[in-house]
Formats: structure tokens, sequence, C-alpha cells
């Protein structure tokens, strides 16, 4: 391409074709944060609830900082290292959605750890839930979608289990909201 | 009447490299080389033009030990644009004499 002058229809058309070169396919690796979020979430629940059910002690508990310990930082390797040169207003409003749902999420285990007694696995598994939900529908990606859903519904087993086994039903949930579908995207990105 | 053709933007690469950034949210020099086609050198010439003109800002930093330089389109420039396509369109479709 060159500093040439076009005339009118060629104008029109080169910003069409620019436009649609812009549009974002599904690539490689775009599954990755539900992949590390999720796989993080199933190691770190199963280990809290072998401790937990071994020894009783409520300070295995804190084991839960693990997830953000280990996924922060792979996260932030990642994004580092797949830099892709562009920006879409989708990567803007998927990126605020999971800011948001991060800090809430942070802030209410918290809540839940340190001073009050919340049902804390159903309110995290319904604000995933949503988070994967509201993602799926903004880059158009149904199984996504679908996932959030699912774990949005799913969330409310956690109501209905008992004891240290609501963390199995937790880690449970997350393999099929997080984990399945994260799969299904990189299998979709690399056709 | 037909609108004057911008003629900052009626000119291959800068219109390529406009319309890039008018539908992403921001594009690196690396993401525009690769659309457009365009020699580093030409493209260099063309971004700063368009960067004098205040139509796009542009931020060189660092990504690791590489330089990076990150492009958006300003409101100025977004104003330039949807006036350059109207004109367009009035060449394309001129108003019908009664």
């Amino acid at each position: 391409m060159e500093e040439r002058q076009l005339n009118e229809k060629e104008s029109l058309e080169l910003i069409a074709r620019m436009i649609q070169n812009t549009q974002q396919k599904l690539e490689k690796g775009n599954g990755m944060p539900f992949l590390v979020w999720g796989y993080t979430t199933i190691v770190v629940s199963l280990l809290v609830w072998y401790f937990l059910s071994r020894t009783g002690d409520y300070r295995m508990h804190y084991l839960w900082f693990l997830i953000p310990l280990v996924a922060g930082p792979v996260m932030f390797f990642l994004v580092r290292k797949d830099e892709k040169g562009v920006k879409t207003y989708i990567d803007r409003v998927v990126g605020y959605v999971w800011t948001v749902i991060g800090l809430t999420g942070f802030m209410i285990s918290m809540v839940a750890i340190f001073f009050w007694n919340l049902p804390i696995l159903f309110i995290i598994i319904l604000l995933m839930g949503s988070g994967t939900a509201i993602t799926g529908l903004v880059i158009r990606f149904t199984p996504i979608a679908v996932a959030g859903f699912v774990g949005i519904v799913l969330s409310l087993a956690c109501l209905f289990t008992q004891g240290v086994d609501q963390i199995l039903v937790f880690a449970a949930v997350f393999l099929m909201m997080m984990v399945v579908p994260g799969h299904i995207l990189n299998a979709k990105g690399r056709k | 009447m037909f609108a004057s053709l911008d003629p900052l933007l009626h000119s291959e690469l800068r219109l390529a490299v406009m319309s890039i950034l008018i539908s992403v949210e921001e594009a690196d020099f690396v993401y525009l080389r690769e659309k457009t086609g365009a020699t580093a050198g030409n493209l260099s010439v063309q971004i700063d033009k368009l960067n004098e003109a205040g139509y796009i800002e542009v931020e060189r930093g660092f990504s690791g030990k590489r330089t990076r330089t990150v492009c958006r389109v300003t409101r100025k420039g977004m104003h330039a644009f949807k006036q350059y396509v109207e004109a367009l369109q009035s060449y394309l479709n001129p108003p019908k004499e009664e």
C-alpha cells in the first residue's frame, strides 16, 4: 500500500475492507484465562477439601489464597507473552467485566473469611457464572455463554449441600463452567 | 454542491490506517503494518502526518525490551473521518435536481 490518491468508490471499498480486516477471529489461546482460573480453582478446592476433612482445622481456609497467588502471576505472564498488537472495544468490555467481578469476588471472600458467615461458594459461582455468561454473549461464543448460565443454575447446588462436601460441588461446577468451555474455545481457535 | 474531500484522508495508506483505528480501541505499529501491507518507512511517515494533524495520538513505549508504538484515533480524527465518509457519499449519491 502506498501514498496514492483514490477515487471515491475505491475509498469506500478500502474503508470497508480495513474494517472487515479488524474483525477479530477466535484465536488459539483465547480460552487460556478460563483454563488458568478453572484448573487453579479446582486444584486448590480439592486441597482445601482434603485438609479440611482430614483435620477440621478452620485455618485450612487460608489455602484459598493460593488461587490468586498462583493464577494471578500466570495470567500476568500470559498477557505479556500474547500481546496481539490491537485492542478492540470487545477486549475493553470483557476486561472491565472481569475486573469488576474479580474485585467483588475478592472483597466478598475477605468478608466471608474474616467477618461474616456467608454462603461464599454459592456467591463466587454466581459471580463467576455471570462473568462467564456475559463474556460468552459479548464475544458471541455460545459454549461460553451456555457454560455461564449452567454455572449460575448449578450455583444453587452449593446451597443444598452441607459441610465440606460443598467444596467438591464447587470444584465440579468450575470444571463445567470454566475448564470445559475453555478447552472448546481453544480448540475452535486452532482451526 | 459537492463537499470537498479532506486531502489528508484522501490517500490510500492514511485512509487505511484511519479505517483500522476507527474500528478498534488502539493498534500498534506492527499490527498496522501487517493489516495495510505497507513498508515500515512509509507507514511511519503517514502516521506522523496523521499525528501532526491531530487525527491520531501516538504513544511510544516498551513491551519487554522492544519498543512499541501504539496509535489511537482522537475525537478530531473521528470527526474528520465522519465528514470524509459523508463527503464520499455525496459524490456517489449526488442529490437529485428537481
